[in-house]
C-alpha cells in the first residue's frame, strides 16, 4: 500500500478557546481530486486553514501528516515549501511590491528549499510567461503590484498562477470558492 | 500577540558599523567659548572675514533658545561637555597632501568605501566620487582631477575657503543664514569641515559625488557644513552617507546643508542616514540636528531623497525656497524608527515663484517603540500664482508599542494655488504574513517584501548604487536574530 499524501486524523481545532473542528478524518491519496462541502460556518475554511499553519488556530488533538511525516510543528513557510497551497478566498494585496518580483521572490524561496540554484532572469521570465498562458491571465497583472486592483477573478487567476510556478504536480490543497465555477 | 512579538523580534539587530578607530586625535577641549571659535578658525588658518562671520553667528547663538516644539524629547544636552573639533592626527609624517593615513583607509574599506580610484565599482556604468569627514575634517577627496577636467569644484569646506574664496563668500549662509535656527546658529559658529561643490554653466556633471560622515571620537559633536551650486543650466546628482561607533553617550551632530540652483539647474540631493541609534533600550546614539535647505532659481529643480534609519533623535526638514517661476521642489522620504529611536521630520516647501510646483513623498516606518512625526510646511506666499503642491504622508507601523504622528501645516495666500494632501496610517497585518508565509517565504522575508513595497516610491528616486543599498540597510534594520 502507498503511502497516502495527506492524512487527517481525529483533528481537534480551537481559536480563542472555542473548539471549532470536533474530530476531523480526511485521507487524500496522490492523484485524487477532494471537495469538502457544508454548511456556512462547518468549518471547510478553518480546515484548509490548519493544514496549512494559520497562527490564529490551536490544533488540540490530533495530527496532520504530509507524506507520512506530520507538519504540526512546521511554520506555514516550511509546509508551503512542502507542497501544501492554500489558495485563497480572498487574495491579500501587497502594495508597491509587482507581482513578478513577488513570483521570483517566492519561486526562488522554494528552489532554494529543494536545494535548486535560483532561476536566472530569461529563464524565470520564459517559466511565468508558459504559466501565464497556461491559466489565461493577463501579462499586463504581471507588472501590477500583487493583487491591487485586480477584479476577484483576476485575483483567483493570479493564486493559481503562484501555484503553477512553484508546485510542480500540482498536489496541492485548494479552497473551494464560489468563483471556481467561472474558471473555463 | 504572537505576531507582534515575532516582529518585535525582527527589528531588532545589532548596528553593523558600530565599532571605533584607534587613531589620535588632534582635539580642542571641551566646551564652547570665542576663544573655542577662534582656536578652530585658527586652526584651519581661516581669512578674517570667516572668523568674523563664525564670531558673529556665536554671539548670535547666546541669545538664541533650543527649540522645544518638536515630538521628541532629550535629556537637556550641555553644550560645554561637546568637543567641538576633532582631527586624526596621522602616526607619520605623510610624504604628500593626497597621502592619506593607512588607518583611515582600512577605517572607510571597513565602511565599505573606497578611496582608491583604480578600484571602481564593478558592473557599476557610473562612477562615484567621495570625500570622506573623519569626526572635523575631510580626510581624502576622489576624483578630483577628472571632474576639474569638466570644471566641476568638488573638495572639502576648507579647501574651497583657501581655493575658491569668491565663491564661497558669495555663497555661505545665503540660503541658510546664521541667524537662521538655533542648531544651524550654533553650526555657522564652529563647523569644522564638509564638501564643497560647484557645477559650471551648462554643465552636466559626470559622475554621482558624495560624502560620507563618520563620527570616530568619544564626546565630540559633528558639525559639518555642505554648499553645494548648480550654475545656470548646469546637473548634478549628489549623495551623502554617515555611521558613528556605538557608544553610551548621546552625540551631537548639527550639520547644514545649503544648495544654490541657479537658473535652469538641476540638484538631486539623497542621504542614507545611519548614525549610531542607540542600544534596545535606548540607551546612547547620536542626536542628528540638520538645517538643509535649498534655493531654487527659474527653471531650476531641487530634489531631496532621504532614507533615514540611525539615529536616536532625527530632527530634520529638508527644505525648498522656490524663489523663481517654474521652479519645482521634491521631497522623498523613508524613514524608519525602531527600539527607541524617535523622528520628526519632513519639509518646508515655500512657493514665492509663479507656477512652482512641488511634490511631497513621505514614508514613516515604526517598529518596537520607535516615534515618529511627519512635520511639512507648504506655504504659498501671494506671488506665487499658478503653484501646485501635491503631499502623501503614509505611515507603516510594525507592532503595538510604536507611534506615528502627521502634522501638516498648509498655509495659501495665494486662492489660485492648488495644495493636495494626503495621508494614511497602517499596520502590516497578521494576513499579509500569513499570505506570504504561505507562499514560501519567511516570516522575516515577508516583512521585509511589505516594507519595501512601501517604500518603493521613494527607494526609486535613489540613484541605483544608493537604491540597493539602502534596501539592504531597511532589511537589516529589520533583520531578526535568524540565520
Amino acid at each position: 500500500m502507498t503511502q497516502p499524501l495527506l492524512e487527517i486524523s481525529n483533528l481537534h481545532v480551537a481559536i480563542n478557546g472555542t473548539e471549532i473542528l470536533h474530530g476531523i478524518n480526511l485521507t487524500v491519496n496522490a492523484g485524487e481530486v477532494h471537495a469538502i462541502m457544508g454548511t456556512n460556518g462547518s468549518g471547510k475554511s478553518t480546515l484548509t486553514k490548519v493544514i496549512a499553519g494559520h497562527p490564529d488556530y490551536v490544533v488540540t488533538s490530533g495530527d496532520i501528516k504530509l507524506r507520512g511525516v506530520s507538519i504540526l510543528e512546521q511554520e506555514p513557510e516550511d509546509r508551503a515549501r512542502a507542497g501544501v497551497f492554500l489558495a485563497f478566498q480572498y487574495p491579500v494585496e501587497v502594495p508597491g511590491v509587482s507581482n513578478m518580483y513577488f513570483l521570483r521572490t517566492a519561486l526562488n524561496a522554494h528552489r532554494k528549499h529543494r536545494g535548486q540554484p535560483e532561476l536566472s532572469g530569461a529563464e524565470f521570465l520564459a517559466l511565468v510567461k508558459e504559466k501565464a498562458r497556461l491559466v489565461d491571465i493577463d501579462a499586463g497583472l504581471l507588472n501590477r503590484s500583487v493583487n491591487e486592483g485586480f477584479s476577484g477573478g483576476e485575483k483567483k487567476r493570479n493564486e493559481i498562477l503562484q501555484c503553477a510556478c512553484w508546485n510542480r504536480h500540482w498536489r496541492s490543497w485548494m479552497k473551494p470558492t464560489a468563483a471556481w465555477t467561472s474558471m473555463p | 500577540m504572537a505576531q507582534n512579538e515575532s516582529i518585535q523580534a525582527l527589528t531588532e539587530q545589532e548596528y553593523k558599523h558600530g565599532w571605533v578607530t584607534h587613531i589620535d586625535a588632534d582635539q580642542v577641549p571641551a566646551g564652547l567659548s570665542e576663544d573655542v571659535v577662534r582656536l578652530i578658525s585658527g586652526k584651519k588658518n581661516e581669512p578674517e572675514w570667516l572668523l568674523q562671520w563664525r564670531l558673529r553667528a556665536y554671539r548670535h547663538w547666546l541669545t538664541m533658545k533650543e527649540p522645544t516644539w518638536q515630538k521628541p524629547h532629550y535629556p537637556k544636552i550641555d553644550y560645554q561637555s561637546v568637543i567641538y573639533y576633532s582631527a586624526p592626527k596621522p602616526k607619520k609624517e605623510l610624504s604628500s597632501l593626497d597621502e592619506v593615513d593607512p588607518e583611515l583607509l582600512a577605517t572607510f574599506e571597513k565602511l565599505g568605501i573606497s578611496l582608491d580610484e583604480q578600484k571602481r565599482l564593478s558592473g557599476v556604468a557610473t562612477n562615484v566620487a567621495v570625500d570622506v569627514v573623519f569626526d572635523s575634517v575631510s580626510v581624502k577627496t576622489t576624483f578630483q582631477e577628472e571632474l576639474k577636467k569638466a570644471g566641476i569644484i568638488f573638495c572639502s569646506f576648507s579647501e574651497a575657503v583657501h581655493n575658491h574664496p569668491e565663491l564661497v563668500k558669495k555663497y555661505l549662509g545665503t540660503v541658510v543664514p546664521f541667524t537662521d535656527n538655533f542648531f544651524a546658529t550654533l553650526n555657522s559658529a564652529v563647523f569644522s569641515d564638509g564638501s564643497f561643490c560647484y557645477i559650471p554653466k551648462g554643465v552636466r556633471c559626470p559622475m554621482e559625488l558624495s560624502t560620507y560622515f563618520r563620527i570616530n571620537s568619544a564626546g565630540t559633536g559633528q558639525f559639518e557644513r555642505t554648499l553645494l551650486i548648480a550654475d545656470e543650466g548646469s546637473h548634478v546628482s549628489y549623495l551623502e552617507g554617515c555611521t558613528a561607533p556605538s557608544r553610551d553617550e548621546n552625540q551631537l551632530h548639527a550639520a547644514v546643508v545649503e544648495l544654490v540652483a541657479l537658473k535652469g539647474s538641476t540638484i538631486k540631493y539623497s542621504t542614507v542616514q545611519n548614525w549610531y541609534p542607540g542600544d534596545k533600550d535606548g540607551k546612547g546614539g547620536v542626536y542628528n540636528f540638520v538645517t538643509k535647505r535649498g534655493m531654487a532659481e527659474q527653471d531650476a529643480k531641487l530634489s531631496w531623497t532621504q532614507v533615514e534609519t540611525g539615529s536616536a533623535i532625527t530632527w530634520k526638514y529638508p527644505s525648498c525656497i522656490l524663489k523663481g517661476d517654474n521652479s519645482v521642489g521634491e521631497f522623498y522620504s523613508v524613514a524608519m524608527t525602531r527600539d527607541y529611536q524617535q523622528a520628526d521630520t519632513g519639509t518646508k516647501m515655500i512657493h514665492i515663484g509663479r507656477n512652482t510646483k512641488s511634490t511631497i513623498i513621505s514614508k514613516g516606518i515604526s517598529a518596537g517603540h520607535g516615534d515618529q512625526t511627519y512635520r511639512g510646511q507648504v506655504k504659498i506666499l501671494k506671488s506665487a500664482t499658478g503653484a501646485r503642491n501635491f503631499s502623501a504622508c503614509d505611515s507603516l507601523l510594525l507592532g503595538d508599542k510604536c507611534g506615528a504622528h502627521t502634522v501638516p501645516y498648509i498655509e495659501s495666500n495665494n486662492a489660485g494655488a492648488v495644495i493636495e494632501h494626503e495621508a494614511s496610517t497602517s499596520k502590516i497585518s497578521d494576513e499579509q504574513i500569513f499570505f506570504l508565509r504561505q507562499r514560501g517565504l519567511s516570516e522575516e522575508d515577508a516583512v521585509n517584501l511589505i516594507v519595501n513595497g512601501f517604500c518603493k516610491d521613494v527607494l526609486s528616486e535613489l540613484p541605483m548604487e544608493f537604491a540597493v543599498e539602502a534596501q539592504k540597510l531597511l532589511g537589516l534594520k529589520l533583520e531578526g536574530a535568524v540565520g
